[in-house]
């Protein structure tokens, strides 16, 4: 059954298999929860955190996308300001899921090949997820947030198409709608080490509670972040009521559209009929009025957005 | 999915597919008549194009855009300058209360009158059963002696233009952009297309549109067009006339480039393609039905609104032009009552035209060319509206109102407006219409000052001296 959960947090990592509690019962583990929990409610309600700063990069992508006339020199002449960055979009445009007929070896190829959007796209999600956050012990979560949010925005970007309402909102709206997250993490991340210092617990923290979190929190962090990045009203929006669409008293479409987008992403190497059944029975389908044929169209992206997801992972 | 038996099949005495306007008045004008009726809707708020797509959003918009108009005219006045990446939703920001509040009334509406209301995709399957499927995959049929078709239409959508909604956009996805682009071409030169040309225009966008006959909204009263083609030039706007398309590409990097038949190519940011729309046929399952669309997807009806099967009407956009919401729900009105044997009413002639542009336009009557085909001569009589004080008040100088009369210059028998407020003003004339009133009768009578209508009074004693003359 999809949820508005990402993927598990944890993972087969080693760095991050977590070890039991401090004590050894439940209600030891609870008290952990329940201890993480409140001093972490407290950083942000005193507002005692660091949020992350859009790298300059994106944020002049950002920028530039926010104007009525994007400038393709200039925003190849941004890639090649960072040269890390110039690779992975390189290597990117030329993974199979762009499917380019011959190797693109320039940036400015780049741009005439897959065009500027789809440019703006891979410089967006490559240079949010190297040079935004960085939680040590937790890369493998962040790489699974981050993989959720772009094929977020991918799916975000079918049913847009689908709907006939216009795609680059959609993107960005699907893109960020958890942009919360990953800063929740470095929260959460920070806390449990200030607890350990502290001798109320010596573990990492465990999956489950670190979803709990995450789920709790991370919409009021989204919005900080949100509004320090200036980013468009359909997007505070979506990130804002994607969870609860049908409480939003504008851009509920958007905020439903990244719902649904949400869900797709949720499980993406899920092929199961059990997964198809569940996300056809959600109300967001309803909602956007998604027809049981609608739905299969949609289902039928699902590998090609996997496949896109998949190249633009670093 | 469930499987419907013939115990399942639900009777009623109407049934209408499509919520919208035509619809709706169909179903009410039905019910008020002591008929049963269900009422099935393929989207999930009733209302339709013209509330969730259409006639709503854009008209919002349009407000916007006259606001920001009326704010640059006077912005030495208040110190403002336009800003610079506009969020488009910004400028909408009412448009979910508006439509919630609308698709409320109208929900409250025909629940009052009791009518059944169903949500979900109808297809028939005999000529007068429909079977529904729900968004969930549930099926119901119904069956009904009378079948109202109104299912409305969307943005059509030519084979040889790329519409991916994110460069090239339609009627629909327009509404749904970001920010405002700073270059946009509007394929096309009807209602849809001039109304988003002029808003767009007015909101500092660099318009260019492009069609393929001389003037656009060749339907209108040539003298209007002239004047809204003017105001729209007047705001960075141009016009394309006689014109075809040779193909429409995205230059991969930030333009769209469009090349005309002699040749030229014009590039923009963003292009809205506005070449008419497509009606709602294509899941109706129409050989079920004994119909067929015509060679243009379109619903073939008589006078009456009823198609080659005698049960079923058709109604609204499903059946063409003009496309407009208030004769829509006309047809619908009028579609009922000729089923149900209640007799047609007159008045089907005056129904007014209003055109949502920058500035507004509005017709209702006879035009000048059909009055004098019609009776072999006319006379017009026209106000400017920097002749009538409310409009120097107001700022409202370049409206026009034409009034046509017999040869005679007594019997009125049109009114054509441009001009701010002329959707609200051409009413006058229509109850004047309806009234059979004579030219006089704007003289003879006293309106309120300073206000646009003594726009009338100004036109009718233009037309008075031209009957002395």
């Amino acid at each position: 059954m999809p949820t508005q959960q990402p993927a598990p947090i944890g993972g087969a990592d080693p760095k991050e298999a977590f070890s039991p509690g401090v004590g050894d019962g439940a209600g030891s583990q609870a008290a952990e929860r329940d201890g993480l929990r409140q001093r972490v409610a407290e950083r942000l309600e005193t507002g005692t955190i660091a949020l992350p700063l859009l790298p300059q990069v994106a944020s002049q992508v950002l920028a530039l996308t926010s104007q009525p006339k994007v400038d393709a020199l200039q925003l190849s002449n941004l890639i090649h300001r960072d040269p890390a960055l110039a690779g992975q979009v390189l290597r990117i445009a030329n993974s199979p899921a762009y499917m380019p007929s011959m190797p693109i070896v320039s940036l400015q190829q780049a741009v005439a090949r897959l065009g500027m959007e789809t440019v703006t796209e891979i410089v967006l999600a490559a240079s949010l997820q190297s040079g935004t956050f960085k939680v040590p012990g937790y890369e493998g979560a962040l790489k699974r947030l981050w993989r959720h949010g772009l094929a977020s925005g991918l799916f975000a970007k079918e049913i847009a198409r689908l709907l006939r309402s216009n795609v680059e909102s959609a993107f960005l709206c699907g893109l960020l709608h958890a942009v919360g997250k990953p800063a929740l993490l470095q929260v959460v991340a920070d806390a449990q080490r200030e607890r350990v210092r502290e001798k109320l617990s010596r573990t990492p923290v465990p999956d489950d509670t670190l979803g709990e979190l995450l789920a709790e929190f991370h919409t009021g962090v989204g919005l900080r972040i949100a509004t320090s990045w200036a980013l468009p009203q359909a997007v505070m929006n979506a990130i804002a009521f994607y969870a609860t669409f049908d409480t939003a008293a504008a851009n509920r479409r958007e905020a439903a559209v990244a719902n649904l987008a949400d869900l797709f992403a949720s499980d993406l190497d899920d092929a199961s009929p059990t997964f198809e059944a569940d996300i056809r029975r959600q109300g967001v389908v309803g909602e956007l009025n998604l027809y049981p044929e609608d739905m299969g169209q949609l289902l039928a992206k699902r590998p090609v957005v996997a496949r896109t997801v998949e190249s633009m992972t670093l | 999915m469930s499987t419907t038996t013939a115990a399942d099949v639900q009777r009623c005495d109407v049934l209408v597919l499509g919520s919208g306007p035509a619809g709706q008045k169909a179903a009410i004008q039905a019910v008020k008549a002591g008929k049963t009726v269900v009422l099935i809707e393929h989207e999930r708020a009733i209302g339709g194009a013209c509330v969730h797509r259409g006639t709503i959003p854009s008209k919002t918009l349009r407000e916007s855009a006259a606001q920001a108009t009326r704010l640059a005219r006077d912005a030495d006045i208040w110190g403002v300058s336009p800003r610079v990446g506009v969020e488009v939703s910004s400028l909408m920001a009412r448009l979910d209360r508006v439509v919630s509040a609308h698709a409320h009334y109208m929900g409250r509406q025909i629940d009052r009158n009791g009518i059944e209301r169903h949500h979900g995709r109808a297809r028939f399957v005999s000529p007068d059963t429909v079977e529904m499927t729900t968004v969930a995959g549930e099926r119901a049929q119904f069956t009904a002696g009378v079948i109202v078709v109104a299912t409305g239409s969307r943005p059509r959508t030519p084979p040889e233009i790329p519409i991916d909604h994110e460069n090239v956009l339609d009627s629909d996805s327009i509404l749904s952009m970001l920010y405002l682009p700073t270059s946009l071409t509007v394929l096309g030169g009807g209602v849809i297309a001039s109304e988003y040309a002029s808003i767009f225009a007015a909101l500092g966008v660099k318009v260019t549109m492009i069609d393929r006959a001389d003037r656009p909204l060749k339907f209108m009263d040539g003298e209007l067009v002239e004047k809204f083609v003017e105001a729209f030039q007047r705001a960075g706007g141009t016009y394309i006339g006689e014109q075809t398309i040779g193909g429409v590409s995205f230059d991969g990097v930030s333009q769209v480039l469009t090349t005309l038949s002699d040749g030229r190519v014009v590039t923009s940011d963003k292009m809205l393609v506005a070449l008419g729309r497509a009606a709602n046929v294509d899941e109706l399952n129409l050989p079920a039905a004994g119909l067929a669309a015509n060679g243009r997807g379109l619903l073939e009806v008589d006078e009456h609104c009823r198609t080659a099967n005698p049960h079923i009407y058709a109604v609204g956009d499903v059946v063409g032009p003009p496309s407009l919401a208030a004769t829509a729900m006309e047809q619908g009105r009028r579609a009922a009552r000729h089923a149900l044997g209640l007799g047609e009413d007159p008045g089907i002639n005056t129904i007014p035209i209003g055109i949502y542009t920058i500035p507004e336009m509005a017709s209702v009557g006879l035009s000048e060319d059909e009055a004098k085909k019609r009776g072999g001569s006319a006379l017009v009589g026209r106000a400017r509206f920097d002749e009538v004080a409310r409009g120097q008040i107001s700022g409202i100088t370049d409206g026009l109102l034409k009034l046509v009369a017999d040869g005679a210059g007594k019997r009125l028998l049109g009114v054509h407006i441009v001009g701010e407020g002329a959707t609200e003003l051409v009413h006058v004339g229509q109850m004047a219409l309806l009234g059979q009133m004579d030219v006089d009768t704007f003289v003879e009578n006293i309106f309120n000052f300073p206000t646009l209508a003594e726009a009338y009074r100004v036109a009718a004693l233009d037309l008075v001296a031209k009957r002395r003359s």
